[in-house]
């Protein structure tokens, strides 16, 4: 009854080696700064841990590095929030489902969480309504979300609307979380300063990983003998505007221009994003957000 | 201008709309079907509010007014056609339905005379649409030199050839065979009810009218006199133009069969001229000619004349233009 924890599982195991999973599990140990005193053991340094934990007296002695593991006295909380309203039951960039890409990205993190003993939550929703799962710590829960993100994400749902899932963040949590905010390209923009605003204010309170998932490119070549409706009012777009080979280079510039421009807007809040667009770039895509985000010790 | 068949329109209005009707069902059965189908995008702002797509649009927009127009030009140029556009004219049908009988004397004061009436409907036969001529000579009998017909490549040769034979020093009068046989020479009488009874086809509404060249100087024993063939002429409806040498002061002695003839003449609703140079003879034809055109100006009949130029025009046109949008909007 796991089958979308087992494709999160699957997913980690095709992508790794063990380095990076380790890899994947030291950047995230990382995260949180907020450390426990109570020294618990030793274990060898896996590259991504913190070098601020390696125990160089012991390193010495043993002859190869070792860094130190502290018991965990408090449970973090990380909080997926995700758009589920009809944009992401659209395309990515990479043909998938925006829907699949995202659960598969909430479930790595959420599984890297709850194997680290964390608490995962859910804030899912669209325009009309929103959706809040409580903090748990178990492999069923974080299946039991990742099937809230499945089934509320449909073309028959209400148009997307992030907006409303971060503000319902704001009023409900008054406790420091992770948040994971699942959102795509259409999510930021330097001139919806009321987003801008909300971000600036949640970042304040969180820690915050934006990931956005990439849209597809309405001018490829093999859309071009397909209908394409746009999911948010049902309009059709007519082949033959979008087969044009000039259109399709000034569109490849403005998603780039465009991409770089929501990073950059996101980068000057203070926080790290990643785009990523088929399940193959999940994996990878966040080690490197992870990495950044630990690197820029936010 | 008007349509001569008045249900062709509404016929199309009415196929046009069963189309329309049709290819929207048909097309929002398609979408239905399609949007099921088709793939879903999200954001697709990111295309529609580039430049170059709105540039896209605005030609392909306009493309399709323009197939759209011009579609409906040809629909009307179709409509049009089919429900045959027709202008309507008036026509007098007896200007084209006359008869004319060249009653000419060849006795031999007459010559000159026949020779300037010869020619001068030698020239004339080229302005004919429609009327018959004929071609009698006369003197004691009458012979038929052609009859009433429309040939008139035929009648320009036959009058061409005799009017050679009328003014040539050489000829050898061979066209006055069989005109001698009779009762003495110039037989009037005889010779215009032989005309007269040239006339076929006497039940049909016709002009019929005799140019009768003639100085009336009767030499024998006719057996019609001239007021009993003028009788008889104005009895068959046939009008008699006299053209009458003879009625000059100079030959006074035959004055009286001048008037004879005039009463005569006149008597079948015709017109008599009395002349002595021949080359009167054209101004007195175009003079009957005239006077003719002008009594058969009778009751205009209405004459529909399809009129498709315009509509087949544009239909072409249109054609040519329909698969140059065609052309673009496919690209």
């Amino acid at each position: 009854m796991d089958e979308l924890l087992h494709r999160v599982r699957t997913r980690l195991a095709i992508r790794a080696h063990r380095k990076v999973r380790g890899l994947l599990d030291g950047e995230y140990v990382s995260l949180f700064h907020g450390k426990s005193l109570d020294f618990d053991d030793l274990r060898a340094y896996i590259p991504g841990d913190d070098v601020k934990d390696i125990d160089w007296k012991a390193t010495a002695r043993v002859g190869s590095p070792l860094t130190k593991r502290y018991i965990a006295t408090k449970k973090h909380a990380v909080l997926l929030v995700v758009d589920t309203g009809r944009d992401f039951a659209a395309l990515s960039e990479s043909g998938m489902l925006k829907r699949d890409v995202a659960i598969l990205a909430a479930g790595v993190l959420g599984y890297l969480a709850v194997r680290h003993g964390d608490h995962v939550g859910l804030v899912a929703g669209d325009a009309d309504s929103t959706e809040y799962v409580p903090l748990r710590g178990t492999e069923s829960h974080l299946e039991r979300l990742l099937r809230v993100i499945h089934k509320r994400t449909s073309l028959s749902a209400a148009p997307s609307s992030l907006l409303a899932q971060l503000d319902y963040v704001r009023r409900t949590f008054r406790r420091r979380m992770l948040l994971i905010v699942l959102a795509d390209d259409g999510a930021i923009a330097a001139d919806r300063a009321g987003e801008l605003q909300l971000v600036r204010r949640l970042h304040a309170q969180h820690e915050i990983l934006w990931i956005t998932i990439g849209d597809a490119d309405p001018t490829r070549d093999e859309y071009a003998d397909r209908d394409m409706i746009d999911v948010a009012d049902g309009r059709e777009l007519p082949p033959f505007l979008r087969s044009n080979s000039a259109l399709r280079a000034e569109f490849a510039t403005a998603v780039a221009s465009r991409t770089a421009a929501s990073a950059e807007l996101l980068d000057r809040i203070g926080i790290s994003s990643r785009r990523m667009s088929s399940d193959d770039e999940v994996v990878p895509g966040l080690f490197r957000l992870l990495e950044v985000h630990n690197h820029a010790r936010r | 201008m008007e349509l001569m068949y008045w249900w062709m329109p509404v016929l199309w209005l009415a196929t046009t709309a069963g189309v329309v009707a049709l290819a929207l069902w048909l097309r929002a059965r398609r979408r239905a079907r399609a949007l099921a189908t088709a793939v879903p995008v999200a954001h697709s702002d990111r295309l529609t509010q580039l430049p170059a797509y709105r540039a896209a649009l605005v030609r392909y927009r306009a493309a399709l007014y323009g197939a759209v127009v011009v579609v409906s030009l040809v629909l009307v140029a179709a409509v049009l056609m089919s429900s045959r556009l027709v202008s309507i004219s008036s026509y007098q049908p007896e200007m084209r339905n006359r008869d004319i009988v060249l009653c000419l004397d060849v006795s031999g004061s007459m010559i000159d005379y026949d020779a300037a009436i010869v020619r001068t409907f030698r020239d004339l036969v080229d302005e004919f649409d429609g009327e018959r001529i004929g071609l009698v000579l006369f003197n004691a009998s009458a012979v038929t030199h052609f009859p009433l017909t429309t040939d008139y490549r035929f009648v320009r040769e036959q009058l061409t050839r005799l009017e050679n034979d009328l003014s040539s020093p050489l000829s050898d009068y061979a066209f006055i065979n069989g005109t001698l046989l009779g009762e003495g020479s110039s037989l009037i009488g005889d010779g215009l009810g032989s005309c007269v009874m040239r006339f076929d086809d006497v039940d049909r509404e016709r002009s019929r009218s005799i140019v009768l060249a003639t100085d009336n100087y009767v030499a024998g024993e006719q057996i019609l006199t001239l007021p009993e063939a003028g009788a008889f002429a104005a009895e068959r409806k046939v009008r008699v133009y006299g053209i009458n040498p003879g009625d000059v002061t100079s030959k006074d002695y035959i004055a009286e069969f001048a008037r004879e003839m005039e009463r005569v003449v006149l008597a079948t609703d015709g017109g008599y001229f009395a002349l002595a140079d021949p080359s009167a003879i054209p101004s007195i034809v175009d003079g009957i000619e005239a006077q003719q055109t002008e009594r058969l100006t009778g009751e205009p009949l209405l004459v529909r004349t399809d009129e498709p130029t315009w509509p087949f025009l544009l239909s072409v046109l249109g054609t040519a233009l329909i698969m140059y949008f065609g052309w673009r909007l496919k690209r």
